[in-house]
């Protein structure tokens, strides 16, 4: 049944309203890049634009790569073979999940200095310019590795989910016909597995992309810290046009993961597969496998952040933490509710009206997670500037016209992470549950509240966890739009690091990881169900 | 009797308690880009000494006077204090600051560091020299910035990023000295004989210099005192592995920026303002700088700071002083054309 009458006009124009606000900042940007520039533009096409350009693609690149290279090959191990130690490592290679790239960062920085002996040996072996090359590589060498080994965990969900259910019945098949474990990787895994490798690396991609924290704290330009540049420089134009270039980069992959995503979601478990249990050594092999990457992304800065954490507690600014997090608690908290309450309009919605509007509304709702944060940024940034400049009595409430702007720029970013756990426990309902009701008589509103609501509250919950950690350890946007002299825990972390205050940044930094360790919790159970 | 007494004179000095704390202590309120832990010493010794509190809200210089436009006459702020004598300028450029007479300021701070209508006034030296390795780096090897520019530098010498506003500051010196072209060129072969693409700040260039990784690097020398006394004993190792050089002694002078303060447009307590601002300069702070944040005091009396002192004394380069500001952009374009990151 589809619902008609005042109740649906409504639904359907605040669902419009919301879409409007989730194009609002890419229409801005697009609108004022067309705009004069001069000189700075020109300089920046000349000098820089052309190395932005190259190092996000070398960056993208080598990033996702090492994700694949490290999530396949440990969810494979996971789902088909029987080692020491698996079932720990089947839920611990998510910790990584729960770093954020620009905490390791700060744990791994003074390595590249450690390492100064070793450049010097190379010097005066192998002769200035392969020291200089040295020089080049090592920093990438390390924010790729500490960007790879964060992120990998998205690729190794992706494939467990196919390996250990959905392609379980075929792998079985191949095996019984007596196919090795790696010809079985390659002529049936790898093949089946392809979408979610897609979907797996878009999101590395993306998020590499999106990284402004490890990049800059080892020196690397690719096109996010360009277009901070630009921004702080006082050329928001020039900002502009930058996260233009970055959005079509961005808009290529983000495509890329929807399309895999598509494919490889839906499908349902076909059966769990036995596993295959690995002699002796191999088994440990497959172990350290599985140990090394788990250790580069999260136990060894772990341990580096609680070491240096417990060492300054005496020293450390805890009035300074404190406001910090209750900025980073109030901001999450405030940001969660504004996209928990869109994501179940655009969906009910969609589901109650049934047309074709709805569903355009909330396809533009997921929109805003392939928009590139710089752009978000920038884009809210100079509505941000235009209404304190132009609206009179916003003049004296600059904070508030910046906290809003903030929490706008989180909403449109992290929409789609609402949007999909509700999306998806909407379609478990049978249709008819609502129907009933208004077929009893409750309006629409009343039918949303009263029937739809209680029911897809799991899902909700779910939704609500991953967005607020989402907001809580951001950085990039945080950085652009945060009021004068305010910080939340992340941007805390990232100035302490970027001062080179290591150990005062450990304690704030850990304190991230913690929380987002606690969102981690829901996810790791559903795993272990699912196992059973 | 006498209990009675006792507990009138109780009661009254109660009720002078209370008129005290619901008075309230004036206050000045302090833009400020610095956030050393020197300058919360020297704000409490300010409370300590006049009664007037100081509240302090930290940001970089730009945020800072992009603030102070947006609020208007609304500005809570009575000072502004940047490390940048070029950001001062552009204040003043647009309509932020106010000029104060002051005898004591005038007195006090060189005429060539400060603004000629007394919109600021300097109140801290900061020299950008070069730190050498004492071993691999033999006395009168680098004696000015072009040094680091000859080929036998090559993969020899450290800086941090062109968008740090102390190189920036640097190379507009540069330009007004030697012109644009010049310049550029400096920056060219200096880029190239980088040991590394830059990273890190100051500090770390010194420590890599200490540990081997360069034989000289750019970088102000207050960061070396910071590092000589710094509470990790590994740092204070690193740092006795290295000397300070302040460059173009037989030319026009180091280049320095400096620290400087100026009373707001919409100030609501100009007079505490410029109370703070003679304040900054009287000699007990600027004892207190000199041995604290290491920078040089404003009239570069070196018998105010040990370690200053052993560096011994050196030429200020004032000749582009006043066009700090109005380069900076041009600067920046040519650390771009130079493909110095």
């Amino acid at each position: 049944m589809r619902e008609t009458g005042a109740d649906g006009v409504w639904i359907r124009v605040a669902a419009w309203t919301l879409a409007a606000l989730v194009l609002l900042p890419v229409l801005v940007v697009v609108w004022r890049s067309a705009g004069e520039v001069g000189r700075a533009w020109e300089d920046v096409v000349e000098n820089r634009l052309w190395g932005y350009v190259w190092h996000t693609m070398l960056l993208l690149v080598s990033v996702v790569l090492l994700a694949l290279a490290v999530g396949v090959p440990t969810a494979w191990l996971v789902s088909v073979y029987d080692f020491p130690g698996r079932r720990w490592m089947s839920w611990m290679l998510l910790l990584p999940m729960a770093m954020p790239g620009f905490v390791a960062a700060g744990a791994y920085v003074d390595v590249l200095e450690a390492l100064i002996p070793f450049y010097v040996w190379v010097r005066m072996n192998w002769g200035i310019d392969a020291f200089l090359k040295i020089q080049e590589i090592a920093p990438w060498v390390f924010a790729v590795a500490v960007l790879g080994t964060t992120l990998f965990p998205y690729v190794f969900l992706s494939c467990l989910a196919v390996f250990s259910r959905q392609a379980a019945g075929a792998l079985e098949a191949a095996r019984l016909m007596g196919a090795g474990g790696l010809r079985v990787f390659f002529t049936v895994a790898a093949p089946m597995a392809r979408p979610a490798l897609v979907a797996g690396g878009s999101l590395v991609a993306m998020e590499a992309m999106n990284d402004y924290g490890v990049v800059s704290a080892f020196g690397l330009t690719p096109l996010t810290p360009g277009i901070f540049r630009a921004w702080g420089e006082g050329e928001p134009v020039v900002a502009m046009r930058l996260a233009m270039v970055l959005l079509v980069m961005l808009g290529l992959v983000f495509e890329r993961w929807q399309r895999g995503r598509r494919r490889f979601a839906g499908d349902a478990a076909e059966g769990l597969m036995g596993r295959q249990k690995l002699p002796r050594w191999l088994g440990l092999g497959a172990l350290g496998f599985c140990l090394l990457p788990l250790a580069l992304g999260f136990l060894l800065p772990g341990w580096r952040l609680a070491e240096w954490a417990w060492a300054s507690r005496d020293s450390a600014e805890w009035a300074a933490h404190g406001r910090a997090a209750w900025h980073s608690f109030s901001l999450a908290g405030g940001a969660v509710l504004l996209v928990m309450a869109s994501a179940f309009l655009l969906v009910a919605g969609q589901r109650a009206l049934g047309s074709r509007s709805m569903t355009v509304a909330q396809k533009i709702g997921l929109a805003g997670y392939g928009f590139p944060s710089a752009l978000v940024a920038v884009g809210v940034g100079a509505v941000v500037v235009w209404v304190s400049r132009n609206v009179p009595w916003a003049g004296g409430l600059a904070l508030s016209a910046s906290v809003s702007g903030l929490m706008i720029a989180y909403w449109v970013r992290f929409l789609a992470v609402g949007i999909q756990p509700v999306s998806a426990g909407f379609e478990k309902l049978p249709g008819s549950l609502r129907e009933a009701a208004r077929t009893l008589g409750e309006k629409a509103f009343g039918a949303l509240w009263r029937v739809d609501l209680p029911l897809v509250w799991p899902a909700m919950i779910a939704g609500a966890t991953l967005c607020f950690i989402d907001v809580f350890k951001e950085l990039t946007l945080t950085l652009v739009l945060r009021p004068f002299d305010f910080e939340t825990l992340a941007t805390r972390t990232y100035r302490l690091t970027d001062e080179g205050r290591l150990a005062e940044a450990a304690l704030p930094g850990l304190g991230l990881v913690m929380l987002s360790l606690a969102g981690l919790i829901p996810l790791t159970r559903w795993m272990r169900l699912s196992e059973k | 009797m006498r209990m009675h007494r006792n507990k009138a004179m109780g009661v009254l000095v109660m009720i002078a308690g209370f008129t005290a704390a619901s008075m309230e202590a004036e206050v000045l309120h302090v833009y400020s880009h610095r956030h050393y832990e020197v300058d919360q010493k020297v704000n409490a010794l300010f409370q300590e000494k006049t009664g007037i509190e100081v509240k302090v809200v930290n940001a970089e210089a730009d945020q800072l006077i992009e603030r102070l436009k947006s609020e208007g006459a609304d500005s809570p702020a009575d000072v502004l204090v940047t490390v940048d004598a070029g950001r001062m300028q552009r204040a003043v450029g647009q309509g932020l600051l106010q000029p104060v007479k002051s005898e004591i300021l005038e007195k006090a701070t060189p005429a060539a560091l400060r603004d000629a209508e007394g919109y600021w006034y300097p109140f801290t030296i900061r020299a950008r020299g070069i730190v050498v390795s004492k071993d691999r780096v033999k006395e009168g090897e680098i004696k000015d910035y072009a040094d680091l520019a000859k080929p036998e530098w090559r993969g020899r010498v450290l800086a941090r990023s062109s968008t740090s506003g102390y190189n920036q500051s640097l190379l507009a010196s540069i330009i007004a000295a030697d012109g644009e072209k010049a310049a550029e060129e400096w920056a060219k072969a200096v880029a190239k004989n980088l040991a590394r693409p830059p990273q890190g700040g100051d500090r770390d260039q010194i420590k890599a210099v200490a540990a081997g990784l360069a034989d000289a690097a750019i970088t102000n020398s207050y960061y070396l005192g910071l590092l000589l006394s710094s509470p990790d004993p590994a740092e204070r190792n690193a740092a006795q592995l290295v000397r300070m050089v302040f460059p173009n002694q037989s030319g026009r002078g180091t280049h320095a920026n400096v620290s400087a303060a100026g009373i707001t447009k919409h100030a609501k307590n100009v007079d505490a303002g410029r109370k703070y601002l003679e304040f900054l300069v009287s000699p007990e702070v600027q004892k207190i700088y000199s041995n604290g944040s290491f920078e040089h005091p404003i009239s570069m009396d070196l018998s105010l700071g040990e370690q200053i002192g052993k560096w011994g004394s050196f030429k200020v380069d004032e000749t582009g002083f006043g066009k700090l500001g109005e380069l900076s952009a041009e600067a920046t374009r040519l650390f771009d054309r130079a493909g110095w990151k």
